[in-house]
């Protein structure tokens, strides 16, 4: 038992270090809310009331960034997370795999503390996103703070675990640069995450205002009720219900981490 | 009550099919505990599978294999405590530093951290690494890195070294501190070494040899024994004229063989040589014995010579079955 946590922690410090070695990783995770807060969020903040067009469908109490800014969290936890699959690829590929299969430790082991690890390095890049707030106009209470860390280590847990699922089925690196962009953009698209879908309108209502299958994709899309969670703590609005939320982001880390251990178990 | 110790590795009727390709077929034996073993034979014999099996990353078809009474397919979390393990290629993180590799195999295998700090620091110091202690492995050469793997292997307490061609790929002077190392590990700390070769040479100070070929287990023994079993001395003749080659070659037909100008006969002792020097020593400008070798037991075992052997279809199948058949899926 002793043993298994050293281990856990030695495999956990194993993905943090070499994150934190990994420069690029680092800027990437700097410049990306950069660009989504301070350009794209203030820029397009005076077009959102929708008054510009003569016609106002509907009021919401908080301005562009504001609302951006839960999803920019969630866009740099989902890169991080997703990125930290390669780690798989690359230890599949250089060896080092093999070096903790013929150790003591459990499959089952091994794998959360991998995840672990990856939902460290993705929570720190989630946190980054934390330090634009006074550019959102977002004031934080601490238990505000707490309870959206909690939410973001679920997400990242949830995303870290997509990530080994989905390294476990590509066979390059190559391939999982293509991957990911064919994934992170279009889930992060469809989530309401730059644009949001009238909460004063019934289900009905928004299908006539919003093409239909706009409107059904974003429903499905589990990422959706993750940033919609994100929102509720950070400025206090949400456009679903706040309890889908949570089991969302609780369903999604189960399900995810389960797949993956399957797949490890068959290796 | 005591038991007697169970041998360090047992396996019994061993078998391993990659798709059409039998890469173990009832592979039987077993390794006393203690000393320096090696299992001996050309690519493609099924040398890494067997090794992959005792680790517990591939399973056996049919079979069992035990480790220190442990069996690997039951119980492989228990097994793999009691084992070190080089695999051919490095499996070493070079993104941290050698002290941070050993560090994180000493967590892994639950070594307290007295005990940790105190081997590591041993073990860097027994493959000659203290000064890159605190180097990143990227850095290192392969020689190094190769015995960097021989120390993490031993940071834990492992009674089991096992070693996949530990020496392939590296220079003489490298080769031999190699084997420098393990001998001495050996010597320190009850500890089995276990390791795979193709190179003939290596194998004349180990323990035990036990030659392998296309999945069958061939001989298992002492050096000596095998050389006075299997080998063959060899009387290498230089003959002074084509009359006198004509005439040994028709006199000795059975056991002779030319290579070149010179004649091999197959036939060693005293006994012989005199007799023969004394009917054609004036007749020959060349005369050496080649005592038994490990490549002349080979040679009558297998029918083929260990050395220059080109990948066939058989090796390249391995390769597949070892990327395919594992993990590297």
């Amino acid at each position: 038992m002793k043993a298994t946590a050293g281990g856990l922690y030695a495999i956990w410090l194993r993905e943090v270090k070499r994150a934190i070695r990994d420069r690029g990783q680092l800027i990437g995770g700097v410049v990306r809310p950069l660009l989504y807060v301070l350009i794209m969020g203030i820029g397009l903040n005076p077009y959102f009331r929708g008054e510009i067009y003569g016609e106002v469908r509907f009021v919401v109490p908080y301005t562009y960034v504001q609302f951006l800014f839960p999803a920019v969290i969630a866009l740099n936890i989902m890169y991080t997370s997703v990125q930290s699959a390669v780690s798989v690829i690359w230890d599949r590929e250089f060896g080092f795999l093999r070096e903790v299969l013929v150790s003591p430790m459990s499959r089952a082991a091994i794998l959360l503390g991998k995840i672990l690890g990856g939902t460290t390095v993705a929570l720190f890049h989630g946190a980054l996103v934390l330090a634009l707030a006074r550019f959102a106009d977002l004031p934080m209470t601490l238990s505000d703070l707490g309870l959206g860390l909690a939410l973001m280590f679920m997400l990242a847990f949830a995303l870290t675990s997509l990530g080994v699922v989905i390294a476990n089925r590509i066979r390059s690196f190559e391939g999982f640069g293509v991957f990911s962009n064919v994934v992170i953009l279009p889930l992060y698209f469809l989530s309401s995450s730059i644009f949001p879908l009238d909460p004063s309108l019934t289900s009905a209502q928004t299908r006539v205002i919003y093409p239909e299958w706009l409107v059904v994709l974003i429903e499905l899309n589990p990422l959706t009720y993750a940033i919609d969670a994100l929102r509720g703590v950070f400025i206090h609005f949400h456009q679903f219900d706040p309890r889908i939320g949570p089991a969302v982001l609780l369903a999604m880390a189960a399900a995810f981490f389960l797949i993956a251990l399957f797949d490890f178990r068959r290796t | 009550m005591i038991a007697a110790p169970s041998p360090a590795v047992e396996i019994d009727h061993i078998s391993k099919r990659y798709g059409r390709t039998l890469a173990l077929d009832g592979a039987t034996f077993a390794v006393a505990r203690g000393g320096l073993f090696a299992l001996l034979g050309p690519n493609g014999a099924g040398k890494t599978t067997l090794l992959h099996i005792l680790c517990t990353i591939l399973r056996p078809d049919s079979g069992t294999a035990r480790i220190g009474g442990i069996d690997v397919v039951q119980q492989p979390l228990k097994a793999r405590s009691h084992l070190g393990v080089v695999f051919q290629e490095p499996s070493l993180d070079d993104r941290l530093t050698v002290a941070e590799n050993l560090e994180f195999h000493g967590l892994v295998y639950g070594v307290p951290r007295a005990l940790r700090r105190s081997r590591i620091a041993e073990m860097l110091a027994l493959v000659e690494l203290e000064k890159w202690r605190d180097s990143l492995v990227r850095t290192l050469s392969s020689g190094m890195k190769r015995r960097l793997e021989i120390a993490r292997a031993l940071v834990h307490d492992s009674q089991i070294l096992f070693l996949d061609e530990p020496t392939a790929g590296l220079d003489a002077q490298s080769r031999e501190r190699m084997w420098q190392y393990l001998r001495s590990a050996r010597d320190e700390r009850e500890l089995t070494v276990i390791v795979t070769t193709h190179y003939i040479d290596e194998v004349e100070s180990c323990d035990r040899v036990c030659i392998i070929d296309n999945g069958r287990i061939l001989a298992d023994d002492t050096p000596a024994a095998l050389k006075a079993r299997h080998g063959h001395a060899r009387l290498r003749v230089g003959p002074r004229d084509e009359a006198t080659t004509a005439e040994l070659l028709a006199a000795h037909a059975d056991i002779a063989t030319r290579q070149g100008d010179d004649i091999v006969l197959r036939a060693g002792g005293d006994a012989f040589t005199e007799s023969f020097l004394a009917r054609y020593g004036t007749r020959i400008r060349a005369l050496s014995v080649e005592e038994p070798s490990l490549e002349s037991v080979f040679l009558s075992l297998t029918g083929r010579e260990l050395r220059d052997q080109a990948a066939g279809a058989r090796e390249r199948t391995y390769e597949f079955g070892k990327r395919g058949g594992e993990h590297t899926r």
